[in-house]
């Protein structure tokens, strides 16, 4: 242990002074099947030390899976992984590890009772007396060096559970560092960051690759990847569609040379116009609000709300990550204490469980499907019943009536085309599309008059979302009132009549149907969302 | 390994994970009759193995519902001992008080059962407003259920003084045609047993078929998820342990009259742990959201055969233990790596 760990430190060392060893990871002919989905097809890609190389895609085009497998997190069904031209079988993560490939995770796994430095050095911690006390001292000038490597002036003191966010990632970033690695994938780094923290990731990262380090980076933030990345793979239901590298001169370009920006790689990415995949939107029905919420606040996340939804309407809800918009939400249907009130039809209401709201006809599709939308590991059938449980009971919950039972489940398999081989297997195997039908159809089940849907297609592949954006809008040309939250301003564009922008916990802003119409929506909600324009109520 | 034989292997898991205990009691059972012949193999020896085994069957098929929530009931033991100790006491100071005898069992019996109600209903307070781990809460009652009986009878018997009926309705049973026993007496299906399979059959009901226990898979599977659908997560895990507890003090009375008193110390000693056996032996996943009660009672069987085949063969009782532990361990074994 010992010898080992001071060995690590000498080839460490001499990363730092530039003769680092050049790796050259490659994926040949990776193919990855799930029951019933293909989500790799025989990917080849070849990763090179000195080089930012960034994989994009829409939800489900296989991006998570690559890196699950380059990592050792998963194993492809056939296809190999190389390092330096040797196939690598990795059995684990912790093998790829040893061979020096690091994933900085999207959700950062430190040790939130160790401090920094224990957590930067964990699993080759300096030791002394033969190995059987750790070297305190060692440990903190080590971790503070490697800090210092990504320009970070952390101390190496701090607790884990101390640190923000962005910090919490430098200190990931150096754990990979002290492991040595080569490689760095990173999960989509930015999605947790501001944009200030993400400039100052987006200069570390060109340090690492300066290095020599070969770095993979996946991203959502199109004008992040033509900015950083020196080469540009573009993924579509698990096949390679295009790529795109810088040249010489600094642009980054099609495989024919042409100069390509945001806009060609998006169209790769989607393969279709954008707009096709939204139905055409309705009308409000009526001028009845169905539910208006008033000064309505999630205790200790957002305040000062006020909100009126019409029946047939779809109010799209933008803004960044932790702008309060879910914990509101879950507000509305008394999953959070509030302030404020909401009124449906015209009434105040408690609301203050999940059952009262939905009597109320309030019901609330979680953007945590596998965490609290579904129970993945029941059936569908269980599933689709759950909420609506209590219309197919007799003798007081004694009997559930089996027989209406599946006439639900069935009912809703057929309308919305949901392909399970077996209504009473789990649904863990079942796709992010099929999921996503079902925790809508067993809320649409209890018939509400307000549907609040947490983004409706995050981890849904391309053909079944434009199957549940054709399902909301036909549910509101119905008459139900829609509220969509969605970090996907194409999303919202596309599919609320109008929408609103939140930014630490209030309402920013708002964009009424003819400003969403324009070319410039999509900016428009950035900046509001980003704190750039702070007249937004001002833009109608 | 070729697509063809992968999907044969699923198969075979997907139904060891479903019958695997049903297959080992049936290997378990020709074994015996195999190796014991008729000593096994006799009615008299069934009916035995089935009335000392029932009190754990009732015990476990709460436990299943318990676990199936995702919890544990450490406490049902001792749970026992105190609720059997409290009605006893009741019972037999109404015929000192001169009570009808009658009067004296219905009421003690009654007082029984609501004892464990009680003590079900605390544990179920403690886990869902004490926010207490169930393992952590239950601990408590192990502990404090037993001392408490323990201090009632000062660690002793409590003799019941009712003359026959307390005794009769804990020894008795339901004639069976036709079967006799070695002394030429018509063979009876004791009460207790009777009693274990109707809650059984009550207990696969309410799992399978009834919203609670639609509540309780939900629950036990994810109780955040459960909370998103609008299940009220606190009453039914405080109505499953309140149902453990009332379980417990049936038990309570069908022990105290079948021995006739109750010995404060014995009584229900580790049969928390002999239920929880029996449902990890049967398939019920002690993660929660997923269970069976049926799987259970074969549980309580096959534990019930190895004794009896143990004893049967005159191994010491002391390595009855050894034999039940490896039992044990080896079914989690399979079931998880068929999960898996």
């Amino acid at each position: 242990m010992h010898l080992g760990a001071t060995l690590r430190f000498v080839s460490a060392r001499s990363s730092r002074t530039g003769i680092f060893r050049s790796a050259a990871l490659s994926a040949e002919r990776v193919t990855v099947e799930f029951p019933g989905v293909r989500a790799l097809d025989c990917v080849s890609l070849d990763f090179h030390g000195g080089r930012i190389h960034a994989i994009v895609g829409e939800n489900g085009a296989g991006k998570s899976t690559l890196m699950r497998v380059l990592s050792g997190a998963m194993r492809p069904t056939a296809g190999a992984i190389s390092l330096d031209g040797r196939v690598m079988r990795f059995v684990q993560p912790a093998d790829a590890i040893r061979a020096g490939i690091s994933m900085v995770h999207q959700e950062l796994n430190l040790v939130r009772t160790l401090d920094i430095a224990e957590n930067v050095m964990l699993g080759r911690e300096p030791t002394r007396t033969i190995g059987l006390r750790v070297d305190r001292a060692k440990q903190r000038t080590r971790a503070r060096e490697l800090l210092g490597v990504l320009g970070s002036e952390l101390n190496p003191d701090t607790p884990a559970s101390d640190l923000s966010i962005a910090q919490a990632q430098f200190v990931e970033i150096a754990k990979c560092l002290a492991s040595d690695a080569r490689v760095l994938i990173f999960d989509e780094p930015t999605a947790v960051l501001g944009e200030r923290e993400s400039k100052r990731l987006f200069s570390v990262l060109r340090r690492l690759r300066d290095d020599g380090r070969a770095i993979i980076f996946i991203s959502h933030h199109l004008d992040e990847v033509v900015a950083i990345a020196d080469e540009i793979t573009v993924l579509r239901d698990g096949k390679v569609v295009d790529s795109f590298a810088r040249a010489t001169d600094g642009t980054i370009r099609s495989i024919d040379g042409v100069i390509a920006d945001e806009g060609m790689v998006a169209n790769a990415m989607v393969g279709r116009p954008l707009a096709s995949i939204y139905p055409e939107k309705g009308v409000a029905i009526g001028d009845q609000v169905v539910i208006e919420l008033v000064d309505f606040g999630a205790q200790g996340c957002s305040h000062g709300i006020n909100l009126q939804v019409l029946p047939g309407e779809i109010v799209g809800l933008a803004g960044l990550i932790g702008s309060g918009r879910t914990e509101s939400a879950e507000a509305i249907v008394g999953l959070r204490p509030r302030t404020g009130s909401v009124r449906i039809g015209g009434r105040d209401e408690r609301l203050s469980s999940v059952r009262e709201a939905m009597a109320a006809g309030v019901v609330y599709v979680s953007e945590d499907r596998k965490g609290r939308g579904l129970h993945v590991t029941l059936s569908s059938m269980i599933n689709l019943t759950l909420p609506s449980l209590d219309s197919c009971t007799e003798f007081g919950g004694l009997r559930v009536d089996t027989g209406s039972e599946v006439a639900i489940g069935d009912r809703w398999i057929k309308a919305f085309s949901i392909r399970c081989a077996r209504p009473h297997a789990p649904i863990s195997f079942l796709s992010g599309g099929n999921q996503q039908k079902i925790s809508l159809a067993r809320w649409l089940e209890t018939k509400p008059r307000v549907l609040i849907i947490d983004e409706p297609t995050r981890g849904v592949d391309v053909g079944a979302r434009a199957e549940i954006y054709r399902i909301i809008a036909e549910l509101a040309r119905e008459g139900l009132a829609c509220i969509v939250i969605s970090s996907e301003l194409s999303e919202v564009i596309g599919l609320a009549h109008r929408a609103l922008v939140m930014r630490g916990g209030v309402i920013a802003g708002e964009l009424s149907r003819e400003r969403l119409a324009r070319a410039d929506a999509q900016e428009c909600i950035v900046r509001i969302a980003s704190g750039v324009l702070e007249e937004g109520l001002v833009q109608r | 390994m070729s697509a063809h034989s992968k999907q044969v292997m699923q198969v075979v898991q997907r139904s060891m994970e479903r019958w695997g205990v049903v297959i080992a009691f049936v290997a378990l059972f020709a074994f015996s009759t195999f190796q014991q012949g008729s000593d096994f193999f006799n009615a008299e020896n069934f009916r035995a193995l089935l009335n000392s085994n029932a009190a754990v069957g009732i015990l476990a098929v709460g436990m299943t519902l318990v676990i199936i929530s995702a919890g544990i009931d450490l406490s049902v033991g001792s749970m026992v001992a105190l609720a059997a100790a409290i009605g006893t006491t009741v019972m037999n100071s109404l015929i000192g008080s001169g009570s009808s005898e009658v009067t004296a069992v219905l009421v003690g019996g009654a007082v029984t059962v609501l004892v464990g109600l009680a003590a079900g209903s605390l544990n179920g307070i403690l886990v869902v407003y004490g926010r207490i781990a169930p393992f952590i809460a239950t601990l408590g009652g192990l502990a404090a259920f037993r001392s408490i009986a323990l201090a009632i009878a000062d660690a002793g018997e409590i003799r019941s003084q009712s003359a026959t009926l307390f005794s009769a309705l804990g020894r008795g049973g339901l004639p069976l045609p036709g079967l006799e026993n070695s002394a030429g007496r018509p063979l009876t299906l004791s009460y207790s047993t009777v009693i274990f399979f109707v809650l059984a059959a009550i207990g696969q009901w309410v799992l399978s078929r009834s919203r609670f226990g639609r509540h309780l898979v939900a629950v036990g599977a994810n109780e955040t998820a459960a909370r998103y659908a609008g299940i009220s997560v606190s009453w039914v895990r405080l109505r499953v342990y309140a149902l453990m507890g009332l379980l417990a003090g049936v038990v309570a009375f069908i022990q105290s009259s079948r021995m006739n008193s109750v010995s404060t110390a014995q009584l229900g000693l580790g049969s928390e742990l002999d239920a929880i056996a029996a449902v990890v032996i049967g398939g019920t996943s002690l993660r929660g959201g997923f269970g069976r009660v049926w799987g259970t009672v074969v549980g309580v069987l096959i534990l019930g055969m190895i004794t009896n085949m143990l004893t049967i063969s005159g191994v010491s009782p002391h390595w009855q233990g050894a034999v039940k532990g490896a039992v044990i361990v080896i079914a989690v074994l399979v079931q998880r790596s068929s999960r898996e």
